[in-house]
């Protein structure tokens, strides 16, 4: 059984997130704020905790901040601040990810699933193998042509497959269209074509768990499209 | 309201136009007048020629259809030959011996010079031949002063005198009074050597005697010198006076005697005359006639034949016949004024050809001319008197008109100024002035000058160009005084007045601050005086003591000018801390320690000044970030419960729901809190952008790879539309500068948009070009996305794109209706320019942005 602490002082979210969780199989523990949160963590054996960051006595942040001294369990925040400032913040305090309310039920589940898979399956990937490559999360085996997204199979087309094997194996390096194109299709590009970018956003609604806010396969505007050094 | 003003600025424009034709007229009416005038002056004067010099002639004078024979015109010239010929006549007389030029003709000088009057019976007399005498004249007389002792005397002069005496017994004198009628005085005269003195011979010693001695260039008919004829110095100097002036006179009448050979040849003149005179038994006959020794009443009946006018003249007969206007009694008076020529008994007959064609003579010309011109001149004239009146009456009624503009209700006129009616009067009036006077000196110049030897079309065309020079110059300076004057403003704008007032401004500022005046006069007037003391003190001592005032001027002048520089530095400060104030440095101080007086008070000023724009500024700043902290706080409110409506709703959705109504109520929840998201999101960062609260990252931005990935992403929602997307771009890159983000947010909206508006099944188009900035010549990139929409678009662009600061009422059924709005303030914030553009059905976007190549100064400054 899967232990997950929801926190949020508005208690009609934390029993709607209880009632999508409970429908996948898990465990769910509520706190309303995060002294409760804490108290909760200490008494349970908690996998994953997802918490709201502006809540009365003590806030999601200093929550955080405190449980990363003794924890390294998932740390989902969840909150109505969306400027990129905030979630800048909440990821580099130790948070694993950040869903901006209002959410959609079924990303924020699968937002959980995702941490829950990478925290318990990660020592299990540490397999040396030059045909293997790794961002985050996202595993292409190069030798069984398989790709997996915190341990789950994705099924891609050849050409999904190069272009993604292509940006993993160039992390962080920014390929346009028309390099892209060339790499792939080994033919030179004539350019003003959207095909590239057709495929790429296959890719990313396969690989991403919300293709407009990828975590893997960022898009460059105007400039091209780069898989993140994580 | 608005009508009405169009109506009046159109009355006011005809009335423009009236006056503007009028002046128009009055400009031509005047230059046709001067033409008028000056082709009547050129045309209707006629120069007459005579031996007395020219005679300009006025053809004005002359009855209106008088023919020319009849005229005055014709009389005159008539007069002025007869004239001629009579003295042509007297000149032969000098000139000739038997109708043919002689030049070895004995002249008695003394005779000749004194022709005019009765010849005195004893007189002192030299001969010289004729032609000795005209080229003494004509190479000129030497007289030379020298003086001569009693013995040079007594050798220069003659002993005697050689007096002539008048022979009262020679056939030839006829009474007592002789005239020097026939030029040979010596068939009546009588030489003879007289002694005034007695002492021919022997011991005579004359005074000395400082004398003016004519040189002789020629000797006597005796090859004499004149000194030998002569016994005494008055002798000698009259004898000499008459030679010089009988020469001159000779030399002169020579000129005339051959001009007149010329003019009075038959074939060259159309006069005809006919001059007899006989002294004693010798007649003479000057005429251009074929005379052959025929009677006098022969010669008479050819001439009436010959010629239409014709003078007969016979004194001793008591016989004179014309058809002219030439009186009896001033042919009388011109034979008598050459009485020493013509006897009592003279007979003369002129005549003027019928044909005048025969010769080019003047009576041929001037005929010409009074032919052709006198019909006309009338004309002209009345023309020219007709122009004249028009101008001034035209003059009069502009002087009315000028300058009235309209009228006010109340019925005052209004006046309306030209520019230069602003001039100072002064000003104006010198300028006309100057202007009056250069014309004035042209045309006074042009015609003492040039204007002399221009053919008569030229003189013309000149004089109408002057006059319309003077006539514009007049029009200009008169019309700006009568504008001044209407508007009252001849006295208001002169420079007396601007003087007069800025004087009692002057006086009237120094009354009211005189702490002021006191504080810069006075210490200037104590420092001259302190010079001037010094100077005066220096000047009335001597020796080395004259160093002291030297000395005391230089301290003095010295402590004066550090304190000038210290004063002079401090406002420097103020100057350039005020100088960054105004460019926004607005946390700039001046220093005030040091300052005193005027300094510091203005030092403290600016300080406080600055304080007060900081203090402005940060409230206006700190207001701006409170309206959009506000903004955001409200909204992350408002996601909170939102948050639980979009859970449960889906959540009821989850439930199976059986009733149909009931499903279909949950679906629009649905999407109004999804529709509410959206909106919150969107008001949030439309307050971001309006109040200015983002930070840019600057990116190169390729827009050929923008559009190709924008396409790119919303190909599945294209294509679930049917809409299909035509993209014109040049190849290659074209890249801008630009927040990579903040550029795809502008193209995911444009692309929402059109997914959301554009009637399914038609082409996008997307067109992207080059363009030259008009202005600045720089490159800028054009981005265009045109669509059809699918209903009608009845909103203008205004209201699209500043729905958030405008808040309008009209709202879309779909998303925030902030989308464009959010990608317009983006495209600005990054530079660039945004556009909306409707055509009927037709939806288009502009934007356009500097291309990279010219902004590479900018990208190094934000970064």
């Amino acid at each position: 059984m899967t232990n997950i602490l929801v926190c949020d002082d508005d208690r009609e979210i934390v029993e709607a997130i209880e009632i999508y969780l409970n429908q996948e199989g898990y465990q769910v523990y509520k706190a309303y704020d995060g002294e409760q949160a804490i108290q909760v963590l200490k008494d349970q054996n908690i996998h994953l905790l997802v918490i709201d960051i502006m809540m009365p006595k003590l806030d999601g942040i200093h929550a955080t901040l405190k449980i990363r001294e003794y924890s390294s369990i998932p740390i989902i925040f969840l909150s109505a601040k969306s400027e990129d400032t905030d979630k800048i913040l909440g990821l580099n305090i130790g948070a694993d990810d950040y869903v901006t309310k209002p959410f959609n039920p079924l990303e924020l589940v699968a937002r959980v699933k995702s941490n829950l898979r990478r925290y318990t399956q990660l020592g299990n990937l540490n397999v040396e193998n030059n045909e293997l490559f790794t961002v985050g999360g996202l595993c292409i085996n190069d030798e069984t042509k398989e790709v997996t997204v915190d341990g789950e199979a994705v099924k891609l087309t050849p050409i999904e497959y190069n272009i993604l094997l292509l940006l993993v194996k160039n992390q962080g390096k920014v390929f346009s269209i028309d390099q892209i194109y060339e790499n792939i299709w080994n033919e030179e590009a004539i350019g003003a074509d959207n095909t590239v970018a057709v495929h790429i956003r296959h890719i990313r609604e396969k690989i991403e768990i919300n293709p407009k806010e990828p975590r893997y396969l960022k898009v460059v505007w105007g400039v091209g499209y780069k898989i993140e050094k994580q | 309201m608005k009508k009405e003003e169009e109506g009046k600025k159109t009355k006011r424009k005809t009335g423009n136009g009236v006056n503007l034709l009028l002046h128009l007229v009055q400009h031509i009416a005047f230059v046709m007048a001067v033409i008028l005038g000056t082709a009547v002056l050129l045309r209707s004067y006629v120069t007459i020629e005579s031996g007395k010099g020219s005679q300009m002639y006025n053809l004005r004078e002359e009855e209106p259809g008088t023919i020319f024979t009849d005229s005055v015109l014709f009389n005159k010239l008539l007069a002025n030959h007869i004239t001629d010929v009579i003295r042509y006549g007297a000149v032969r007389g000098q000139m000739e011996t038997d109708g043919v030029f002689d030049s070895g003709k004995v002249i008695d000088t003394a005779a000749f010079a004194d022709r005019y009057r009765t010849l005195r019976t004893e007189y002192i007399t030299a001969r010289y031949y004729l032609d000795d005498l005209i080229n003494w004249s004509k190479k000129g007389f030497e007289f030379e002063d020298i003086y001569l002792s009693g013995e040079e005397a007594d050798q220069f002069l003659s002993r005697v005198s050689q007096v002539t005496t008048i022979n009262t017994k020679s056939e030839n004198y006829d009474g007592e009074n002789i005239y020097y009628l026939n030029s040979k005085p010596e068939q009546l005269t009588k030489v003879r050597d007289v002694s005034g003195n007695q002492f021919e011979s022997g011991e005579y010693v004359r005074e000395g005697e400082n004398a003016t001695i004519l040189k002789n260039r020629y000797l006597t008919v005796d090859k004499k010198n004149i000194e030998d004829h002569v016994s005494n110095w008055d002798e000698y100097y009259e004898l000499c006076q008459n030679i010089k002036k009988a020469a001159d006179d000779l030399a002169s009448n020579y000129d005339e005697y051959l001009k007149y050979q010329e003019v009075y040849l038959p074939e060259r003149s159309n006069l005809v005359y006919f001059i007899r005179k006989t002294i004693g038994s010798d007649v003479q006959v000057y005429t251009n006639m074929d005379v052959k020794s025929k009677e006098l009443k022969t010669l008479k009946k050819e001439l009436l034949d010959v010629c239409s006018k014709t003078v007969y003249y016979d004194p001793s007969g008591m016989e004179f016949e014309t058809d002219t206007m030439i009186e009896e009694s001033t042919l009388g008076y011109v034979l008598n004024g050459f009485g020493y020529a013509y006897p009592e008994n003279t007979q003369v007959m002129f005549g003027i050809r019928k044909d005048l064609s025969m010769a080019e003579d003047s009576f041929y010309e001037t005929a010409d001319q009074f032919n052709r011109y006198t019909p006309y001149l009338g004309k002209y004239l009345t023309g020219a008197i007709c122009c004249a009146a028009l101008y001034f009456l035209l003059l009069a009624l502009l002087t009315v008109r000028e300058g009235v503009a309209g009228r006010k209700e109340s019925g005052e006129v209004i006046i309306r100024l030209h520019r230069e009616d602003r001039m100072p009067t002064e000003m104006m009036v010198a300028a006309a002035g100057i202007a009056g006077y250069g014309m004035f000196r042209l045309v006074f110049y042009m015609v003492n000058g040039p204007w002399r030897s221009m053919p008569e079309a030229a003189m013309i065309a000149f004089a109408g160009g002057l006059a319309l020079a003077v006539s514009l110059l007049f029009a200009f300076f008169y019309f700006s005084l009568v504008r001044r004057w209407k508007a009252g403003n001849l006295w208001k704008d002169s420079l007396t007045r601007r003087a007069g007032r800025s004087i009692m401004r002057g006086i009237r500022y120094a009354y009211r601050h005189w702490d002021l005046v006191l504080r810069v006069w006075v210490p200037f007037g104590l420092f001259t005086l302190f010079h001037l003391i010094l100077l005066v003190v220096g000047a009335a001592t001597s020796g080395t003591r004259r160093i002291l005032p030297v000395l005391i001027l230089l301290v003095v002048d010295g402590g004066i000018g550090i304190l000038l520089y210290h004063s002079a530095q401090a406002r420097q400060k103020i100057l350039e801390c005020i100088r960054k104030i105004n460019e926004g440095d607005i946390s700039q101080k001046v220093k005030e320690d040091g300052m005193y007086g005027d300094n510091l008070v203005m030092a403290r000023a600016v300080n406080s000044i600055g304080d007060s724009v900081k203090n402005a500024v940060e409230t206006s700043m700190k207001d701006e970030r409170l309206k959009a902290d506000l903004i955001t706080n409200v909204s992350h409110d408002i996601k909170t419960p939102l948050t639980s409506i979009i859970n449960y709703v889906d959540l009821i959705k989850r439930q199976n729901v059986q009733d149909p109504k009931v499903s279909e109520y949950i679906n629009i929840l649905d999407v109004k809190s999804q529709r509410l998201k959206q909106l919150t999101d969107d008001l949030v960062e439309a307050s971001k952008i309006s109040s200015g609260n983002i930070v840019l990252q600057w990116e190169k931005i390729n827009l050929v790879e923008l559009l190709n990935q924008t396409i790119g992403e919303f190909s599945e929602k294209f294509h679930e539309k049917a809409l299909h997307p035509v993209v014109n771009a040049p190849g290659g890159n074209i890249c801008i500068q630009a927040d990579s983000r903040r550029i795809w947010r502008v193209m995911e909206n444009l692309f929402n948009n059109i997914f959301k508006y554009a009637l399914p099944g038609t082409r996008v188009y997307i067109d992207l070009e080059l363009a030259d900035q008009k202005e600045s010549h720089e490159k800028w990139v054009l981005l265009s996305v045109k669509n059809i929409s699918a209903n009608p678009l009845k909103v203008n662009p205004e209201e699209l794109t500043e729905r958030f600061i405008r808040g309008d009422e009209s709202r879309t059924t779909e998303g925030s209706g902030l989308g464009l709005s959010i990608a317009k303030n983006l495209v600005e914030i990054q530079k660039g320019t945004f556009e909306i553009v409707m055509d009927g059905d037709l939806f288009k976007v502009n934007l356009s942005f500097p291309l990279l190549d010219n902004i590479e100064t900018l990208s190094a400054r934000n970064h």
